[in-house]
């Protein structure tokens, strides 16, 4: 089994002095190629904090991260790897077309036009297309979102929240999404609190206060009490 | 698990990315230029030029046409080259305070999620917005460093045109010393308080330098501002280091801080679009978040848990016990500087009265956190069994408690400045002492009606804005800045009040003239707080009025 996200000792830590807040304790996992993997936690257990580190949207305080063996950060760990954020963000001066455009091409897919219009279609946008995404409403900015994080090649996929505002079309394009993610061997992270997508994952992760308190398949524990009672 | 890691596919080529970077902002750029209401633009160039040009011949009839005398001069080179110098240590301290808080680089918040993370390089990706920070810089720099050149060729030897470019290229080196010194700072991750000590013992250097005529780490940058005047060639020094620590800085650029990046985006723009609409409150409040200042978790002093005392007084006081530190100290140096200025407008320099406007409002709006916070919260505000203008007066008193220790480091900064230079003490210690407090109270007036007036007004909705004609929609925006600075303004000229008293009849004139002065201050304080108090009552009457006219007229057309 090879290796798509390796995070060696990854921690995070809020402050300075007397007021430092630990968000995540030292932490060490390897996701494998083509696995799902949930994380699950309650508000503030470190879910979004270890995705964004690994992402390399936050400065880590210690430890590593390696995407596909390169140095996370790395021009090629940035090619591996797709982050589909909660807070989706838009230029205000382009239509969705025109962002796919952008992704796809600043991640060298030339070809990117057929592949948009399959994944507007998917997520039902096709009547959207041209017009400015900072204009949709919540559910329609992260259906945007999920055609733009699916617009260019990845061997990673980090998603955090990303069933929030989806109507159950949405739910439904986006499962079939991860379906082909997996099936054609890219690792997928999920953090959410749907508990009827955890059904459908490889491995579970529990989190709570930053700390690690369950990583194993799904069927093994109790998922209710991991996220509302630990 | 097998440790095997997995190739890295050749799926991108960076070159390609970086054409699509390229070809991208081309098209908005036109986009932009294409959207571009020129009628607009044309009437910002025109406020600029009006705003700019009478400034400048403000500042020029300040510095008037006769030239110095050989001692004076003499005196100018033996000192200039010191006090500018400050200036270049005042530049690389705020470029390395901003450097290790993330600065000075500012992204749109889209191209820190689809840039950054994409495999373009990050070197070519951030070259455009370092170039325009530079660019900036620059501009300021040398506007700025050439109209106080030319300014100053007006009395020193040296023709204007001369004086012009010297003053230029000062601004120029210590704009790029500003922009090199953030980006390195910001690339090494340079942390804050190596900063902070570095800024302490460059001003204490530069300090003793221009007190004892040592010399100070930042003479030549002083010097290299009279080359109008002479020229030494060592003071090239200078500008190669400046454009040293720029080309380090530039180099190092791939090394930025997504981190910041990110937390910066949505505030700088924010930011902008508040200097724009000159929303001088909200422009303090997002310097405040880019700079990570944030409220103790901790008060200072627990308040006792028990007890009857009125809840909004408690609830100012729990907010101005989680001042952070840097805030305390910012607020401190907030009123050491109103006194200064106050000193140098009492001994003549009235255009000294501006910095005590400027730093009694600041310190106004700092000290009215409590009222701040209510303001921004309208829906709690407003769903509160009280009516909203008692709500707001009754949170002036804390602030107005809190403000009476920074009005005694005020008062004692003054006296002691003034005292040194005078032979009575007392005297000194009397009309600070009477003056301060009203000084920094009109200030915090000032301030408040700056909070209360972003307060939703439900009785004249955003649609009276909306349909306001352009002309009057500008000139309200400027009146609506002026007026709060205006109140300060009012406790600050007191002490030029004192001054011409004291020039007209005498010293013996200062005190009873500082006494009615500061009872006007305090009677315009006391109009502010009604005036907080009343607002929506009046507004709600005028409302009624309006709408009653209203209808009274309809009901006369519909009867002819």
């Amino acid at each position: 089994m090879t290796v798509a996200l390796s995070l060696r000792g990854l921690t995070k830590s809020f402050g300075s002095g007397d007021a430092q807040r630990p968000a995540l304790a030292p932490l060490t996992l390897q996701v494998a190629q083509g696995q799902r993997v949930a994380i699950v936690g309650h508000n503030g257990s470190g879910k979004t904090t270890l995705l964004k580190m690994a992402a390399g949207l936050l400065d880590p305080s210690g430890g590593d991260v390696l995407v596909t063996g390169q140095p996370g950060g790395s021009p090629a760990a940035r090619a591996a790897l797709a982050y589909l954020s909660d807070h989706p963000t838009f230029y205000d001066d382009l239509s969705l077309r025109e962002h796919l455009e952008y992704v796809a091409r600043l991640h060298g897919v030339a070809d990117w036009a057929d592949r948009a219009d399959q994944l507007v279609a998917k997520v039902g946008l096709s009547d959207r297309v041209d017009d400015l995404p900072t204009t949709f409403s919540r559910g329609l900015r992260q259906k945007a979102a999920i055609t733009l994080a699916f617009v260019r090649p990845f061997q990673v996929l980090l998603v955090d929240e990303p069933f929030v505002g989806l109507d159950s079309a949405g739910k439904a394009a986006l499962l079939e999404l991860f379906d082909d993610t997996s099936t054609r061997g890219a690792a997928l992270l999920v953090a959410t609190h749907e508990l009827t997508f955890v059904n459908r994952v490889d491995r579970l992760i529990a989190l709570a206060d930053g700390e690690l308190r369950y990583d194993g398949a799904p069927g093994e524990t109790d998922v209710n009490e991991l996220v509302f009672h630990t | 698990m097998s440790t095997t890691e997995m190739p890295v596919e050749a799926t991108t080529t960076p070159s390609l990315g970086v054409h699509a970077l390229r070809d991208l902002r081309a098209r908005r750029k036109k986009n932009r230029l294409g959207e571009l209401e020129w009628f607009e633009a044309a009437y910002q160039v025109y406020l600029v030029a009006l705003f700019g040009g009478g400034g400048l011949l403000w500042l020029s009839s300040l510095v008037g046409d006769q030239k110095l005398s050989v001692v004076e001069a003499a005196d100018v080179a033996r000192n200039a080259p010191a006090l500018l110098g400050l200036v270049a240590v005042l530049a690389v301290v705020l470029g390395l305070r901003s450097g290790s808080q993330g600065g000075p680089l500012a992204l749109e918040a889209a191209d820190v999620t689809h840039v950054m993370l994409s495999p373009v390089d990050r070197l070519q990706a951030l070259l455009r917005p370092a170039t325009q920070r530079i660019r900036s810089a620059v501009f300021v720099g040398v506007g700025l460093g050439g109209a106080l050149g030319q300014l100053a060729g007006r009395r020193l030897p040296g023709t204007s045109f001369a004086w012009f470019g010297s003053g230029a290229l000062f601004g120029f080196t210590v704009a790029l010393l500003w922009v090199g010194a953030a980006l390195v700072a910001h690339a090494i991750r340079l942390p804050l308080v190596i900063a902070t000590v570095i800024a302490v013992v460059g001003f204490g250097w530069q300090g003793v330098a221009l007190a004892k005529g040592i010399p100070g780490p930042a003479n030549l940058y002083g010097s290299l501002a009279l080359w109008g005047w002479r020229q030494h060639p060592v003071d090239v020094v200078a500008l190669v280091v400046s454009l040293g620590l720029l080309v380090t800085g530039v180099a190092l650029l791939a090394r930025t801080s997504l981190d910041a990046l990110a937390r910066r985006s949505s505030l700088v723009t924010q930011l902008r679009f508040a200097v724009t609409m000159q929303d001088l409150r909200t422009v303090v409040l997002l310097r405040r978040q880019l700079t990570h200042d944030q409220t103790r978790a901790r008060p200072w002093l627990r308040l006792p848990t028990r007890g009857r005392t009125n809840v909004i007084w408690r609830r100012g006081w729990h907010s101005l016990l989680r001042l952070p530190a840097g805030r305390l100290i910012r607020m401190v140096a907030l009123a050491v500087g109103a006194g200064a200025c106050q000193v140098a407008a009492y001994r003549g320099t009235t255009p000294a009265v501006l910095g005590t406007v400027v730093l009694t409002f600041v310190l106004g709006l700092e000290v009215l956190e409590p009222l701040s916070q209510e303001v921004d919260q309208p829906d709690r505000c407003d769903g509160l069994p009280i009516e909203r203008g008692d709500l707001m007066v009754r949170h002036l008193l804390a602030p107005v408690v809190a403000l009476i220790p920074f009005s005694a480091i005020a008062a004692t900064t003054a006296a002691l400045i003034e005292s040194s230079k005078s032979n009575d003490a007392s005297g000194a210690f009397a009309v600070a002492g009477l003056l301060a407090f009203p000084t920094l109270l009109a200030g915090a007036a000032g301030a408040a009606i700056n909070i209360v007036r972003d307060a939703p007004d439900p009785f004249s909705g955003t649609n009276q804005q909306t349909f306001m004609p352009p002309e009057m929609a500008g000139f309200s925006t400027v009146l609506r800045t002026l007026v709060p600075l205006a109140v300060s303004a009012v406790g600050a000229l007191s002490v030029v009040i004192v001054r011409q008293a004291v020039i007209h009849d005498g010293p013996n004139a200062a005190v009873p003239t500082a006494v009615r002065a500061m009872t006007a201050g305090l009677l315009v304080v006391a109009g502010v707080a009604t005036w907080v108090r009343m607002r929506d009552r009046m507004r709600r009457s005028i409302r009624a009025f309006m709408s009653e006219g209203h209808a009274h007229t309809q009901q006369q057309r519909s009867s002819r």
